[in-house]
């Protein structure tokens, strides 16, 4: 008995038992499906990351909500040697939360330590990978040596691994201190982090741009989207960033909630086994995406929550076409096209989905209907998540469909397309096209941004030419709000900005 | 009753064993933890290759079993796939919370389904045993997620008098262990009327009526004993499903117990957590069996020299 009685009073439950009070005035209360876990910048390469850590952290560079790049560490910069050397003018007189100095030492060690063997164990470093190294000029500006031009890299060091850590405390704490209890120069600071809980950040008072005006942030890790919409309407949240689509009706007729949807940088695509079954004929590929009433899927099932798109790729993206026009629904046509290929009537095919997809099941079955009108008997195959990304894809075990959501928080074109598409890649197991190979390999030495943002829709076309994929769409970003909150401006790239925020 | 002790100890270990081997094996069957932690985002397979080696996956099946058998035994669990966090300390964050949550929960059933089963066996065929029979089958016929999400549209959302989700204070406790326990009361007040039905007829109680004792002494004193190795049998069969409700309800109320955190654990393939998880909850589960081996002696004196 003595045991288990210490086991109630352990630390958790005495915190439990005390009970917390109502909102706080000044207090702004986020809820977000997943806890990163890790919040070392070289470490991660998640979402929920970036929504939570571009608070604490910041770049030589910043990207504002309308992802255009702002002096952030760095006051200004200097493309030299066409392009084979970044000349960064750093700023003064910034501290990092635990008072240590930023300078010319902070940026080498912060890039040294992506590119080294810390960084080796993470995602990050690959990113980075054109850098050769960093060279101190003085206190106050360093350059970054290029192996070759990075056209991205200006955006790359803007996010993620790139985000500057303090020299001193990681030295001294280490790695696996630091992923627990990160500082950075950013405008807040993390107080307090319970694992799978929540996370609190106040502002930082040493501070040097604009100061935040809330007294507190909490972010809650709530998995289940209902019971976000509960929190949310019981006034306990003021923010729910992982609303279903079916949730949009209840916030929107709600007095004291509002709706806040925003392009988001995931796009879904239908992907078509170009190796094996019926699909490896161009024709049927083609049939297939005329097959499918794409505006009426976004309209019926996506309560309009999303965009349909002709590439993979959305609008905000770097190397989407506005010209590019949409295989347009004509099932007559796609009946035509099937009978051309020789494809019998009531021929078997499969499209294969993470079961925990909740919103794509539905639209599964309803291009399962589509498909079934011109004559193709689609057989729905829900897997696993991890089992779906780990094996059946990377593997090629799927059927003439399979699902894929894709988006680079950079919003350039070629993250997608390299990986997608290009011969060997890990997420490619069906496409091998040297023609495409060679546009995906030359785009990437190209400097100059308009002649490679022409390269990249040349790209896009070559993929819809070729069908490779049913362009779907690009889900919106949706966000319930209390009415209490004001000057959240939804961001695009899921990077929670909360400077000019308030909470009534 | 030592040599009994003895087995019924060894044979735990070893069931506990067992369930470590086959879950560390299971687990291993599909995914891969490096890409989860990537968020299945923009990896290269050297990248992943880096991870894995990072993590101790490169080495064979049997090596990464024994370190983790290994910690275990010396208190080490080892470090979170994701983040590094110590696991010891998830687990130590999140078994009180699933204790409670299951104990009051189990104190709930029993208070309710105890005088209500009685009830029903006493007034057997009239209108009290037919409404209770009603409602338990009710009871039995909801899904715990279901009830769960009424509870919470009902007392969270439209009257607002009890957090909808998470552990923050004793208010946090009501709506999850509701929902368990009238799942767990539904069942639990049937076994209670039949065997109570059973031990009412017998002569003894008769006897009991007969020597002028007051109804609720012969109830609670004289049969209710009679009818508590049956009911704490079940309880202790109950026990490993209690522990898999327990999950479903954790997740829908957001509360940080070992449910979620092996919930989450498998979705994201966190081996050293999931391990510790499951070894946790099966020491638990052979626990609580073995105590009720070891308690039939205590309720009941004629087992007591078997």
């Amino acid at each position: 008995m003595r045991l288990s009685r210490n086991w109630l009073l352990a630390l958790p439950l005495a915190a439990l038992l005390a009970g917390s009070p109502a909102q706080a005035a000044g207090t702004l209360t986020i809820a977000q499906a997943q806890d990163p876990n890790n919040w070392d910048p070289i470490a991660t390469f998640l979402i929920s990351w970036g929504s939570v850590a571009g608070n604490f952290f910041e770049g030589l560079v910043i990207r504002d909500e309308s992802l255009k790049l702002q002096p952030g560490l760095a006051t200004s910069w200097e493309v030299l040697e066409g392009g084979k050397r970044l000349r960064f003018h750093l700023r003064q007189g910034v501290t990092f939360h635990d008072g240590e100095p930023f300078n010319a030492e902070a940026v080498k060690f912060t890039i040294d330590r992506l590119l080294g063997p810390e960084g080796k164990k993470g995602p990050q470093q690959s990113n980075y990978t054109t850098i050769g190294s960093v060279e101190i000029v003085d206190a106050a500006t360093v350059d970054i040596v290029m192996k070759q031009p990075d056209p991205v890299m200006l955006t790359k060091l803007a996010g993620y691994g790139a985000m500057m850590v303090p020299p001193k405390y990681v030295t001294e704490k280490g790695s696996a201190a630091f992923a627990l209890a990160p500082v950075g120069t950013g405008p807040f600071k993390v107080v307090d982090y319970q694992p799978k809980v929540s996370v609190t950040l106040e502002p930082y008072a040493g501070y040097w741009g604009v100061k935040p005006k809330l007294d507190k942030v909490v972010y809650r890790f709530i998995v289940e989207p209902d019971t976000q919409l509960a929190e949310l309407q019981a006034g306990r949240i003021d923010i729910a960033s992982n609303l279903s689509v079916a949730a949009t009706g209840i916030v929107s007729k709600s007095a004291d909630l509002k709706l806040e949807s925003i392009t988001g940088p995931t796009v879904v695509v239908v992907r078509l086994n170009t190796a094996h079954g019926v699909t490896t004929d161009v024709r049927v590929r083609k049939a297939m995406i005329m097959a499918v009433d794409r505006d009426a899927i976004v309209k019926q099932i996506l309560m309009g929550q999303a965009e349909t798109v002709t590439s993979f790729q959305s609008s905000l993206s770097f190397g989407f076409d506005p010209k590019q026009a949409a295989v347009p629904f004509d099932p007559a046509g796609a009946k035509k096209l099937l009978a051309e290929a020789k494809v019998p009537a009531g021929t078997a095919v499969a499209l294969d989905f993470p079961s925990n997809n909740t919103t794509f099941r539905e639209v599964a079955q309803a291009m399962a209907g589509y498909m079934s009108a011109v004559g193709l008997k689609v057989a729905v195959r829900p897997s696993e998540q991890n089992v779906y990304t780990n094996d059946i894809v990377p593997n090629g075990k799927t059927g003439e469909m399979f699902q894929f959501g894709w988006g680079g928080w950079t919003f350039d074109y070629d993250n997608t397309a390299y990986l997608m598409y290009h011969t060997g890649e890990h997420w490619n197991p069906y496409d091998k096209d040297a023609t495409l190979d060679g546009m995906l390999d030359a785009q990437r030495l190209i400097a100059d941004p308009k002649q490679r943002e022409a390269k990249l829709q040349d790209i896009a076309h070559y993929v819809a030419d070729h069908a490779l994929e049913i362009p779907m769409y690009n889900l919106n970003t949706i966000y319930g709000l209390n009415k209490r909150v004001k000057g959240f401006v939804p961001p695009p790239d899921n990077r929670i900005r909360l400077q000019t925020t308030t909470v009534e | 009753m030592t040599g009994f002790l003895v087995r019924r100890f060894a044979i735990s270990i070893f069931v506990v064993l067992v369930v470590t081997l086959l879950v560390a094996w299971a687990v291993r069957l599909s995914g891969d933890p490096a890409v989860m932690l990537t968020g299945a985002g923009n990896v290269t397979a050297q990248d992943l290759a880096n991870i894995r080696q990072g993590l101790g996956l490169d080495r064979p099946f049997y090596v990464q079993y024994l370190s983790f058998v290994g910690g275990m035994l010396t208190g080490d669990m080892g470090r979170s796939f994701m983040g590094g966090s110590s696991v010891a300390r998830l687990v130590g964050h999140a078994l009180p919370l699933t204790v409670l949550l299951t104990f009051v929960s189990l104190g709930l059933a029993l208070l309710a389904s105890i005088p209500l089963g009685v009830h029903a066996a006493v007034n057997r065929g009239r209108l009290a045993d037919q409404a209770i029979r009603i409602l338990s089958l009710v009871g039995l016929s909801f899904p715990n997620f279901w009830l769960a999400l009424m509870l919470v549209l009902v007392f969270g959302v439209a009257l607002g008098w009890l957090p909808p989700s998470g552990a923050e204070g004793p208010s946090s406790l009501v709506m999850p262990a509701v929902t368990i326990a009238v799942i767990l009361t539904a069942s639990t007040v049937r076994l209670v009327r039949t065997t109570m039905l059973e031990t009412l007829s017998a002569q003894y109680i008769m006897v009991a009526r007969a020597k002028g004792l007051r109804e609720w002494v012969v109830l609670y004193r004289h049969a209710l004993r009679n009818c508590a190795v049956p009911l704490i049998t079940y309880i202790g069969l109950q026990f490993g499903g209690l522990i898999g409700g327990v999950v479903v309800v954790e997740r829908v109320f957001n509360w940080p117990g070992m449910g979620s955190l092996a919930f989450d654990a498998v979705a994201s393939r966190d081996y050293p957590v999931l391990q510790a998880c499951v070894t946790v909850l099966a020491v638990m589960i052979v626990g609580i069996n073995l105590a009720i081996d070891i308690g039939y002696g205590v309720i009941d004196p004629r087992m007591r020299n078997r």
